[in-house]
């Protein structure tokens, strides 16, 4: 019988291991650090994929007020372009000028 | 324990190793050994360039910052089919949002095409409709459209941008390099709706949109000079016609109007016209600017000096030049004129004895330094040169070009070729390079100012104050339809004869006038040019009137008190 195969089945005859305080610490430790560093690397990933996705939410959310903006700007232009003046004027009862007088400074002060 | 167990668990034990051994191997394999073949081939099925939402083209603005071309936003609806979950629900839902039958939309769906378009370009208000229906596997995606909220106003100066974002005449088509945004492209791992996966981390670059263009134009200038242009055209039965409102001091363009005309944002509308309406006339079409000419002519005798304003020659009423005779208009003859009348009665004949006296080396000379012949720069798509022969051209100049281009015949120019040889009079004598854009305004906001330089010193500042009251008495004694009430305008009148093949159109005419004021200052030069008007073939009778009508309006628009007035005004 092999030295593993007996070592084995000494573990099945109820904790009869050959194993060292010092050696079950350096395990422990070992299973403490492994846990640890993937413990470690999913919060990473996790942040990381969190973060990226703020990201392109404000992306998205960047362009989108870009696309407004420049909408908002076109409708404020036809809203006040010289052709929509020119008639709200008219509804408001304004007419067009049709003499202009200057008057010398002299006549005023 | 007994044997059977023991060999049992002793079995399954070193299976169990086996098997870890196995999956730690293979993992080793995967992960270490193999592990470049798998990236590569992860990146070969997912990495993609793709584009970062597309920035809006850059816009245009008058001179005051009022926007003449801006972007809009409208969708398209597309479909991911293979996330699409019930196909007959959601085509039921789009279709009268969407104004297309069920049945169609749900065809699309269903089809084994990985990706479809549905519909494009809706507006504003349907994609949003669409998109707040939270259809999964339906896309909608916004689109820029270019918009011009001002219609018709300067469309031939502004030109327009196509669905595809491709600029095309006047400024949009100059200045179209310019005007389109940066676009970013991002290369890495992308999922299967081509989105950037989220938890690789890239540096992105915003994409950057096109450049903004500032023009020099004034569109309340504009909008009236457009009333005038309609107004003159209609009343002269004209065809069509240019006009052109420029600072002289500055070259700087402050309208820019020809009929017929269109609408930029439908210039789809437009394709059905014969001749198309796109190009701007002002610069790419060109025409014998007739009498107008003369202004030239005469500036470039007297700035060398062999004639002065009251040199006085004789008129018998024709001339001979290369074997071709040259008469006056209205057959004036059997006078002595003084150089000052060859301007006031526009007479062929007194100009064509002024350039034999130049001779063709100087009589040419001047003609290029005014700018005829070659394109100004101004900044505008398809301008073009002109036509000007010059002696060197044995084939095409004779002797008797040197008479007839005297008086603006046998040579073509642009109307814009035409108001900045005259503006060089009205600036002292000095040529500036014509422009429309003012200022770029770069995405980072740096402003780029156009800066002006003089291109030629023509004819010296006293040669052009000396012509410029040529102009004025020419306005007052011979053109009374362009003087403004309490104004000293300069003007020279143009009827330009046609050329059709075999000689000139007997009928027909082009009828042009340009003036500048107010003098002794000008700070507004006009070019009004009528095609082929009805009512009259003169330009004194047709574009002379609406010069003056303009110019009245204009100066009191631009603040011009009349002479010898110091400001303070009231209206009626």
């Amino acid at each position: 019988m092999s030295d593993f195969v007996q070592w084995v089945t000494h573990g099945v005859k109820r904790g009869r291991f050959e194993v060292g305080s010092r050696t079950a610490l350096y395990f422990f430790a070992l299973v403490v650090v492994l846990t640890l560093t993937a413990a470690l690397y999913l919060m990473l990933v996790s942040q990381t994929a969190a973060r990226g996705r703020h990201i392109q939410q404000l992306q998205a959310e960047l362009f989108r007020f870009q696309r407004e903006n420049e909408q908002l700007e076109v409708e404020i232009a036809r809203e006040s372009s010289i052709h929509r003046l020119w008639e709200r004027a008219i509804e408001l009862g304004f007419a067009a000028a049709e003499r202009l007088e200057f008057l010398p400074l002299a006549d005023v002060y | 324990m007994a044997e059977g167990p023991r060999r049992r668990l002793r079995l399954v034990s070193t299976l169990l190793i086996g098997i870890v051994v196995v999956i730690v191997a293979q993992l080793a394999q995967v992960q270490i050994v193999d592990h470049h073949f798998y990236k590569d081939w992860l990146e070969e099925q997912l990495k993609r360039p793709i584009a970062i939402a597309e920035p809006p083209r850059g816009v245009i603005r008058d001179r005051n910052g009022n926007l003449l071309a801006g972007n809009g936003v409208m969708y398209s609806i597309e479909a991911d089919t293979a996330y699409v979950v019930d196909a007959l629900t959601a085509a039921a839902t789009m279709g009268p949002l969407l104004h297309m039958p069920a049945a169609r939309i749900e065809q699309l769906l269903r089809s084994e095409a990985p990706w479809v378009q549905i519909v494009s370009p809706v507006s504003k208000e349907v994609g949003e409709q669409i998109m707040a229906l939270e259809i999964r596997g339906i896309t909608v995606k916004p689109l820029w459209v270019r918009e011009y909220p001002e219609g018709r106003l300067a469309s031939h100066a502004i030109g327009f941008c196509n669905v595809e974002g491709a600029g095309f005449y006047g400024v949009e088509g100059f200045y179209d390099a310019l005007l389109q945004p940066k676009q970013v492209e991002w290369e890495g791992l992308v999922d299967p709706a081509s989105e950037q996966i989220p938890w690789v981390m890239a540096a992105v670059a915003l994409p950057q949109p096109g450049a903004e263009l500032v023009l020099t134009l004034d569109r309340t200038i504009q909008s009236l000079v457009e009333e005038e242009l309609a107004r003159s055209v209609q009343e002269c039965q004209a065809e069509g016609g240019t006009i052109i409102v420029m600072d002289p001091r500055t070259f700087e363009i402050l309208a820019l109007v020809s009929l017929p005309s269109y609408d930029p944002g439908r210039y789809n509308d437009f394709y059905v016209l014969d001749p198309l309406p796109f190009e701007d006339p002002a610069v790419s079409q060109q025409y014998e600017p007739g009498s107008v000419f003369k202004v030239l002519t005469v500036a470039a005798a007297l700035d060398t000096g062999l004639v002065t304003p009251e040199t006085t020659y004789y008129d018998q009423g024709w001339i001979e030049v290369g074997g071709l005779v040259v008469r006056n208009a209205f057959r004036e003859a059997d006078h002595e004129h003084t150089v000052t009348d060859i301007l006031i009665h526009s007479l062929n004949v007194g100009t064509v004895w002024l350039s034999t006296q130049m001779g063709p080396d100087i009589f040419y000379r001047y003609v290029l330094a005014f700018g005829i012949g070659r394109p100004t720069g101004v900044g505008l798509a398809g301008e073009v040169a002109g036509q000007l022969w010059l002696p060197e051209d044995y084939e095409r100049w004779h002797d008797s070009n040197l008479g007839t281009n005297a008086f603006g015949q046998g040579l073509a120019v642009t109307p814009l070729q035409m108001i900045v040889a005259v503006a060089t009079v009205a600036n002292d004598g000095a040529r500036l390079r014509p422009h429309i854009v003012g200022q770029r305004i770069a995405p980072d906001d740096t402003v780029s100012t156009f800066r002006q330089a003089v291109e030629a010193q023509v004819i010296s500042p006293q040669t052009a104050r000396m012509v410029t009251e040529m102009m004025v008495r020419t306005v007052e004694e011979g053109v009374p339809q362009a003087r403004v009430e309490g104004y000293r305008v300069a003007g020279k009148t143009g009827t330009a004869q046609i050329p059709i093949p075999g000689g000139y159109d007997k009928e027909e005419t082009i009828a042009s006038f340009v003036g500048f004021g107010p003098v002794p200052d000008p700070q507004l030069i006009i070019l009004v040019k009528l095609d082929r008007p009805k009512t009259s073939p003169w330009g004194s009778k047709t574009a002379a009137p609406a010069f003056q009508r303009l110019a009245a309006r204009l100066f009191v628009v631009l603040g011009i008190p009349p002479d010898g007035t110091q400001v303070a005004e009231i209206a009626r």
